[in-house]
């Protein structure tokens, strides 16, 4: 079986379906673009697929050192291809809920969650830089030593990253109970993209959000707090160079001033928003806090 | 042709059509803050538990100053597209003003400045001198 790359041949795909969302939105109002967010999302698409070709070596590489130590040699067939993408997903998963809660993963992550808009030109709003998010790395080597090829690896992987395009919509509302209960759909996908306190660090998965019910990770979404997207702390610019390296940059600077070697571990380890003397706010606190504000806001009987 | 180099033309054909239909259809956003409640509500959603004390919004709408009632904490909201962008002021701030005109100046990568126009300008600067460096 020879191998190909979803995510090349997906293109045409994903132009035809942004212009198809755009018309949809302006004739229903579903959902919003703007001019300046969508062309930053689409230039750090575009960026970080050429970025990511010039460094495609350095996961190859790693990949390749640590290829001789794989357990089985797995060749290509359908179980095996199947058995790949379900690993891979859950692989994903587990990197994904790193990337939201490890600062130096983050610091590369946050640029596809720093739109306030949510459609699926915000897919393809992606990082430049993963080659700095080195700890991401390690998320790999599981399916390499088990013996998976590493064309199979890239193709699965492919495969889910075109299934995460089409769930970044607010066009879709949801799909009947047992497509919920076990996809990732658009709805809780905006739930993983909101800022609202109750959705915050939540449903984490690419293809199948079974593995965020099955680690404590799922949050439903809800009528009564409808998502607003972003990043706690949104970012005010469209300028794609400084949304690439905004979150590197405040890394940066805290590790420059960090002033023990505990505090430089924290701020690298850490989760986004910690703080050596805890004046800045992470996910936890800030969802402490509205779960203070609500006890008091409805007291109990 | 070579594919990587036709999947390149592709990409940067499709991103053209998208901006310009994009454009075409909505435009750039132009968003203000007619009045304070805008901000306030932007903070509310940022900040589980805020309330809105006092407030002054730029009179060119793009900006505004908001006070936190529970500790006096003081917010800018700023307009950035069609949507609030909101930041917390803290000790570091610079701060110029000329007239009803307010000059902040942040230690923030994609937030350096913001220029506000205020009737009660003398006012937010008495209230943010302990916050300027």
């Amino acid at each position: 079986m020879k191998p190909f790359d979803p995510v090349t041949l997906a293109v045409p795909a994903f132009i035809v379906l942004v212009i198809a969302e755009m018309l949809f939105v302006r004739f229903t109002g579903r959902g919003r673009f703007e001019v300046r967010d969508t062309t930053t999302s689409l230039l750090m698409g575009f960026g970080s697929t050429i970025i990511g070709a010039i460094f495609a070596f350095v996961f190859v590489g790693f990949a390749r050192l640590i290829q001789p130590y794989a357990l089985f040699h797995i060749g290509w067939s359908i179980p095996a291809v199947v058995i790949c993408f379900l690993l891979d997903d859950m692989r994903y998963y587990w990197w994904h809920r790193a990337s939201h809660r490890v600062r130096w993963l983050w610091a590369d992550h946050v640029n596809h969650h720093s739109s306030q808009h949510y459609n699926l030109s915000t897919a393809l709003r992606q990082p430049w830089f993963g080659v700095l998010a080195l700890p991401g790395l390690l998320f790999l080597a599981p399916l390499v030593l088990i013996g998976f090829p590493l064309e199979m690896i890239a193709f699965v992987h492919g495969l889910n990253l075109v299934y995460q395009f089409w769930i970044h919509t607010e066009t879709i509302n949801r799909f009947p109970r047992w497509v919920e209960a076990v996809m990732n759909t658009p709805s809780h996908h905006r739930v993983h993209h909101a800022t609202n306190a109750r959705y915050l660090d939540a449903n984490y998965a690419g293809v199948l959000i079974v593995w965020d019910r099955m680690f404590g990770s799922f949050v439903e979404e809800t009528a009564e707090d409808p998502p607003h997207y972003g990043i706690v702390g949104n970012i005010a610019s469209f300028n794609p160079l400084k949304v690439a390296s905004h979150g590197w940059v405040a890394l940066a600077k805290d590790l420059a001033t960090s002033k023990s070697p505990r505090e430089f571990a924290l701020y690298l380890l850490g989760p986004p928003g910690w703080s050596p003397d805890g004046s800045r706010d992470t996910s936890d606190t800030i969802k402490a806090r509205w779960a203070e504000f609500r006890a008091a806001q409805s007291p109990a009987e | 042709m070579n594919g990587q180099v036709l999947q390149l033309l592709i990409s940067v054909g499709g991103i053209a059509v998208m901006v310009a239909i994009c454009w075409a259809l909505f435009g750039r956003a132009l968003g203000s803050l007619p009045s304070a409640d805008v901000a306030a509500a932007a903070l509310a959603r940022d900040i589980p538990g805020f309330q809105t004390g006092v407030a002054a919004v730029s009179r060119d709408g793009r900006a505004a100053l908001i006070e936190d009632a529970r500790d006096g904490a003081i917010y800018l909201a700023i307009i950035r597209g069609g949507d609030v962008v909101t930041r917390k002021l803290s000790r570091g701030l610079g701060l110029v003003r000329s007239g009803d005109r307010l000059e902040l100046r942040l230690k923030d990568f994609t937030l350096r400045k913001a220029d506000l126009d205020l009737a009660d300008a003398p006012a937010w600067e008495t209230k943010l001198k302990g916050l300027a460096a």
